[in-house]
């Protein structure tokens, strides 16, 4: 009886470890893609803020490699907030033309920021790799060509701390959860596992006690009941029969 | 052997990659001949802005008509004489000078076999420079200047919704006639009323501003919420002494549909930088002379985004305020601010 | 009787599924409930400070206006700049701006309850006349607030910007939906699972016991020489074996005794011995004894172990489904000539006809090699394909791993049919195909909406990763296989069609009538709009490839429910071109619903639809190519037949993404959908009228 059961309790368990593991996985992905948003957009709003004051400028015919108000701009928008590490400005070429940190600039931005801004269907863009995030937005001019692109840094910290604390709270309730099936969902199968286990016994019991001439005494109201009853008929009658064989050839001795 | 093999390889790829930088640079810079009407504008300034920021030689001769026509004729045939890459001509009638109307054009003394780009053009369907935006079935492209009537509506709008505008216009002028016919076919499709007023005629059927300031009191008894000042060359000239101050008795508010208007005192209007104009033409150029495309293939075309310009004096005396979100775009203007570098008057 | 038995056993698995999907239930409310505390901890300070951001930045524009002139209590179309807050933030329900009373001056949004007290409070006002103060966090009854200071050079007014909590429920709901599905795809886990653990010798064993007591009733008491297993079928199984053997042993000592008697016996002796005789005739008669013939009728206990190694890895190829059209597009390359949405359909046609082109040759070699080793190798290749396609660089390479991912697909799927081919005889023929779709069906429901949700999460790339966990998983279930070969009796070695009977058969127009107008409509519209369609077009309108699982979900979830009912329904009611004709039609109907409706949501009609038709042809179609090409059958053979139907059936699998990346470039994604649709249902419509009206001979179910 052993094995049957344990294998269906590791059936429980490793179903239950799959839907609850799942569920937490997704629960923590959608907190921190949320979480991440959230603070995309807040980083995009100080962006915005840059953005009008960039077209303002070319509005009014300044050149883009020009605009001798935007540093302060940057500056002021930068301390505004203090999620954001740092503020670029860089051409369609990738190199850093106004910045908030004095040595970037001459220098060439990352690589995935040019091809997750050339990538994105609107003005507004994002990339993850490297060692900070960065929210960003398409500079474009009167007749829509891209002149530039705006790029803000922020650290990869509030977002990644939050995540690692409620993640580790979803952890900590799926494995509750988890145990807490491991000790119920044996006891609820085994009720049921019982009747069954029961079925198989009768059937055992009845195996022993098949080749017993005698009628068993009350049904035991199995699954198996009929079959077994067959089972004993049919070899009763055929040692009835290799019986009356064995009168015969005694008497005929 | 094989490394004989392998250093032919790699010399025969380094050519490649040479001659394909090479090829990135061009031997001499490109040759534009450039003609102007009155001068440099801001036009100009940012055709030239736009090669030196994309970095690529041109070497421009410019040539003043200085508004005499007469002059014309000299730059044709210099034209001829030294073959430049590329002729860029400013505005309506400097670009039929060089071009003539599409169905009507001489070989022998205007342009057709070097590419022409125009610009600051007003009117190019109008003035029958190309016969569609899409395609001028020949040597020329270029750029339009005046935003779209629709936009200009829209623009209105988002000042302050309204359900009927009035308008003056000089009947004599083609130009108007067509703005205020446009105008009347987009009010059909948007859901507002048009009330449209010629200036009268005197009697040897020139026009005047007489009785302009009534035509005003009756538009505003007739409930118009905005007065709109169509691209009128006459109109223009007495926008400032006569029609502002009228509206501006009347408390109603002004729409300017071009630069000029818009400097004589209206509220507000849709108006294009010179410099972005000067930067798409010079765009438009590049595709010519860079990528090699045929003008032919180069649709005619304006800025998508324009400049909203708001007086702040003339809001403030009518007590209309331009919307919050507006302050985040709109170019506002205070008294006693230096004119935004565009050209005052004249423009076509 | 071994109907019961096995009935018996699938309905203690449901009953044991369902006491473990009640306990999943309460596990994943309880996470649920956790993760709600936590999101509401956490989400609403960082909502909070981006209420913040926002606030600071409309104030500074209101501050510019008032800069410019405009007195602060005459400012206009501040609500329109709300509305802007609220489109780019649509946490945020409410905004206002209240004066140094507290008076409200502008607002948008619904007003909550206690707002006006809130902005009256003495609190808040203070908060208002403070230069100094940055911003202030309130919760008003269910509300949120952040509340600032507007100060030029003196004090102004405040600026309030409210949260609606419920945001955190609605971020919560999203979730939701995805957990429901893992709800579902755990209910068919945990079946297979028990299956698998448990079931294939308890139900061989279950089987052969109602097996032994049928014989035994009809009087065969021939020992069956059987490895019994060491469980409590296998012990009861045992000591039905040693009552036979008694049987036996005594039968066999009576008859040698009789034998020597009779030998030895003479005149009166041997009348003696006649009523013995008599009674050992009758006995022969009645009984059987000795030993049992070598089961050549199939080798039950084994068939049932293919379903766990064929639904792990079918699930792996499944779980693709619903991202590689994405993918693709990540790494796309552009080919001159041709329109991008037709090079995304390469690598998903390359698929299809390396499955279609192989499966006829592959059916030998698997026999000649043996159908376990021709499965290992299948998976292992498969697992390299998939896990080199997570490492793809660009679409070139991206092509040769799905090609070697097609070959092992195709190697594992033959082989299998051919393991259950060889363990079945007529009988139950059927039976073991009936697990074998029905294993590839669930795979089919499981696969899609998972890979959706991990794509979504972690990534195409580790997506792949874990299908090619999954192959390899399905490796070591593969191992598990008997790896003594089992040749089925009545075989023939198969081989392919030949070039000269396909193109025979090509030509033959009551061939061409069931496989040109029927079963290759039928493939194109399922595989150009479920596996290239549906996943391209949710991720274009901007939604995720969970969606696109989720959706073909229900296509699989309406083929597990309908195939079973229109099987035995068909074959009952005998007129198997109707439900081919309907079949279609409802298939062709399924894209027309994007004529009624521009929102996605209408996609889930159509999957619907689409299931519910293929699910009424499937079935019917391939026994009616018994049926209606009597003919063709009896002049080139039923293999050559089948084999050139399979094959251009299977054609119409690689058509379908190609056909529908056309109709895209030339009619958009909408456009696709209905030309697609109207095309099976004018080959529905011509398959109907040709063949109404047809004689039809009445056979027994071919063999697929």
């Amino acid at each position: 009886m052993g094995t049957i059961r344990v294998r269906f309790i590791l059936v429980a368990l490793a179903v239950s470890f799959f839907a609850v593991g799942m569920s937490a996985f997704l629960n923590y992905f959608k907190y921190k893609s949320t979480i991440g948003n959230i603070v995309k957009s807040r980083v995009l709003v100080v962006g915005r803020n840059i953005e009008n004051s960039v077209q303002a400028s070319l509005a009014i015919g300044m050149q883009f490699a020009e605009l001798a108000q935007l540093p302060q701009v940057m500056s002021r928008e930068k301390s505004s907030d203090r999620l954001v590490r740092g503020i670029d400005v860089f051409d369609t070429s990738g190199q850093v033309i106004y910045s908030t940190d004095r040595t970037r600039v001459g220098q060439k931005v990352p690589g995935p920021w040019i091809g997750a801004a050339e990538r994105s269907k609107t003005t507004e863009w994002a990339s993850d790799e490297g060692e900070d995030y960065v929210a960003g937005i398409s500079l474009k001019n009167a007749f829509d060509l891209t002149v530039g692109y705006l790029a803000l840094r922020y650290s990869r910290e509030e977002v990644e701390r939050a995540a690692s604390v409620a993640g580790r709270e979803i952890l900590l309730a799926a494995l509750g959860s988890f145990f807490g099936i491991a000790i119920v969902a044996p006891l609820a199968l085994i009720v049921v596992i019982r009747r069954f286990e029961r079925d198989l016994r009768t059937l055992e019991a009845a195996a022993t006690h098949l080749e017993d001439r005698v009628e068993p005494a009350v049904p035991t109201g199995s699954a198996f009941d009929s079959s077994i009853g067959h089972l004993r008929a049919s070899l009763r009658d055929a040692n009835r029969s290799l019986d009356d064989l064995r009168a015969k050839l005694d008497s005929a001795a | 052997m094989k490394l004989f093999r392998l250093v032919v390889v790699l010399l025969v790829l380094a050519g490649l990659v040479a001659a394909d930088g090479l090829a990135q640079v061009p031997s001499r810079p490109y040759r534009i001949y450039a003609i102007t009407f009155r001068g440099m504008t801001d036009v100009e300034r940012g055709f030239q802005d736009y090669f030196a920021s994309r970095r690529i030689p041109v070497q421009i001769t410019f040539r003043d008509l200085n508004r005499d026509p007469s002059r014309m004729p000299g730059f044709l045939e210099e034209i001829k004489r030294t073959r430049p890459d590329l002729v860029y001509t400013w505005g309506t009638s400097v670009t039929l000078g060089v071009v003539g109307t599409y169905d009507a054009y001489d070989p022998s003394t205007q342009i057709t076999d070097i590419p022409v780009v125009f610009t600051l053009v007003a009117a190019p369907v109008l003035a029958k420079i190309v016969p569609d935006l899409k395609s001028s079935r020949r040597n020329v492209t270029g750029v339009f200047h005046v935003a779209p009537t629709e936009a200009q509506i829209r623009a209105m709008a988002s000042y302050r919704p309204f359900k009927s505008i009035g308008i003056l216009y000089t009947p004599t002028e083609q130009n108007s006639v067509v703005v205020v016919d446009e105008v009347r076919e987009v009010s059909k499709r948007l859901g507002f009323s048009v009330i449209a007023k010629p200036l009268k005629l005197d009697s040897q059927k020139r026009v005047t501003a007489d009785g302009a300031p009534e035509m005003i009191r009756e538009l505003k008894q007739q409930k118009v919420d905005w007065l709109y000042l169509p691209p009128d060359s006459y109109l223009g000239t007495q926008a400032k002494n006569v029609i502002i101050p009228a509206a501006m008795n009347e408390k109603l508010p002004t729409f300017a549909s071009t630069e000029q208007l818009m400097e004589t005192g209206a509220l507000t209007g849709l108006v294009s930088r010179y410099h972005s104009i000067g930067q798409f033409t010079a765009y438009k150029a590049e595709q010519i002379l860079v990528q090699k495309v045929p003008p032919a293939k180069i649709p005619v075309e304006t800025l998508t985004r324009f400049s909203l310009q708001v007086r702040m004096d003339v809001a403030e005396q009518l007590k209309l305020p331009p919307p919050l979100p507006m302050f985040n775009y709109a170019e506002l203007i205070r008294p006693g601010d230096t004119p935004a570098p565009t050209e005052a008057a004249g423009g076509q | 009787m071994a109907m019961l038995e096995k009935n018996y056993l699938w309905r203690i698995y449901w009953r044991l599924a369902g006491v473990i999907m009640v306990c999943v239930v309460i596990a994943l409310a309880v996470v649920s409930y956790f993760s709600h505390r936590v999101f509401d901890r956490e989400l609403v300070p960082e909502t909070q400070q981006k209420a913040a951001t926002v606030a600071n930045s409309v104030r500074t524009l209101m501050l510019k206006a008032v800069g410019y002139g405009v007195p602060f209590n005459e400012l206009y179309g501040v609500d329109q700049t709300f509305g802007d807050v609220f489109e780019e933030n649509p946490e945020f329900n409410y905004a206002a701006v209240t004066d140094l009373d507290g008076q409200l001056l502008y607002y948008r949004g619904k007003e909550p309850q206690g707002a006006r007290e809130y902005f009256r409070s003495p609190m808040i006002l203070a908060v208002g006349l403070d230069p100094s103060a940055t911003w202030k966090a309130s919760k008003v009854g269910p509300q949120y607030f952040i509340s600032m200071p507007i100060a030029s050079d003196k004090p102004l007014g405040m600026l309030h910007i409210g949260i609606d909590s419920k945001f955190v429920d609605n971020v919560l709901l999203e979730v939701m939906l995805d957990v429901v599905v893992v709800l579902v795809v755990s209910l068919f886990f945990t079946l297979e699972l028990l299956n698998f653990m448990a079931g294939a010798r308890l139900a061989s064993g279950l089987g052969e016991f109602a097996q032994q007591v049928e014989r035994m009733r009809s009087g065969d008491f021939t020992a069956t020489a059987r490895i019994r297993a060491n469980d409590e079928i296998g012990r009861l199984l045992r000591r039905i074996d040693a009552a036979i053997d008694h049987l036996n042993v005594r039968y066999e000592f009576l008859v040698g005794e009789l034998d020597d008697k009779l030998r030895s016996a003479l005149g009166a002796r041997r009348e003696a011995l006649k009523p013995a005789m008599a009674a050992l005739e009758g006995i022969r008669s009645r009984y059987r004894f000795g030993s049992a013939p070598t089961n050549a009728e199939g080798d039950e206990m084994n068939l049932n172990r293919i379903r766990a190694p064929l639904f792990a890895f079918i699930l792996a190829e499944e779980m693709t489904r619903s991202y590689l059209p994405s993918y693709v597009n990540q790494l796309l390359v552009a080919i001159p000539g041709f329109s991008p949405q037709i090079v995304i359909g390469l690598p998903i046609m390359l698929f299809m006809l390396i499955v279609a082109l192989g499966q006829p040759y592959l059916g030998s070699w698997s026999e000649r090699v043996g159908r376990r080793r021709a499965m290992l190798i299948g998976a292992s290749i498969a697992t390299v394909g998939f896990a080199a396609t997570a490492l793809a660089f660009n679409l070139y390479d991206l092509l040769v791993w799905r090609g070697l991912g097609a070959l092992g697909y195709a190697m594992v799927f033959v082989a299998a049919q051919g393991y259950v081919l060889d363990r079945t005889g007529q009988a139950n023929r059927a039976q073991g195909f009936a697990l074998f779709i029905g294993a590839i069906m669930v795979a089919t429901v499981c696969g899609p909406s998972i890979g959706g949700i991990l794509a979504d999460n972690i990534g195409f790339r580790a997506a792949f990763g874990v299908s090619a966990v999954m192959a390899m998983l399905s490796l070591l279930t593969i191992a598990r296989l008997p790896t003594i070969e089992v040749r089925a009796p009545a075989a023939k070695p198969s081989r392919g069609p030949r070039m000269r009977e396909i193109l025979a058969l090509m030509v033959n127009k009551r061939f061409m009538t069931l496989t040109g107008l029927a079963a290759m409509p039928a493939k194109i519209i399922l595989t150009g709009v479920c596996f290239y369609l549906v996943p391209l077009y949710i991720v274009s309108i901007g939604n995720t490839s969970a969606m696109a699982g989720r959706m073909l979900m229900v296509y699989a979830v309406m083929m597990v429910l309908i195939v079973p009912l229109s099987a035995s329904l068909s074959d009952n009611s005998m007129r198997r071109d109707r439900y081919v004709s309907v079949g279609l039609i409802i298939s062709g109907l399924s894209g027309l619903l994007l004529l009624l409706s521009d929102s996605f949501l209408v996609l889930f009609g159509v999957v619907f639809l689409l299931g519910l038709g293929q699910a009424l042809s499937i079935a019917a179609q391939s026994a009616l190519v018994a049926e209606h090409c009597q003919e063709e059958i009896r002049v080139y053979g039923h293999d050559a037949v089948y084999g050139v139907y399979r094959l251009l059936e299977r054609l119409g699998n690689a058509l379908g993404p190609l056909m529908a990346s056309v109709l895209v470039v030339l009619w958009g994604y909408q456009g696709a959908f209905i030309a697609i649709s109207a095309l099976v249902l004018i080959c529905g419509i011509a398959f109907t009228i040709a063949t109404r009206g047809l004689e039809w001979q009445q056979t027994v179910a071919a063999n697929p």
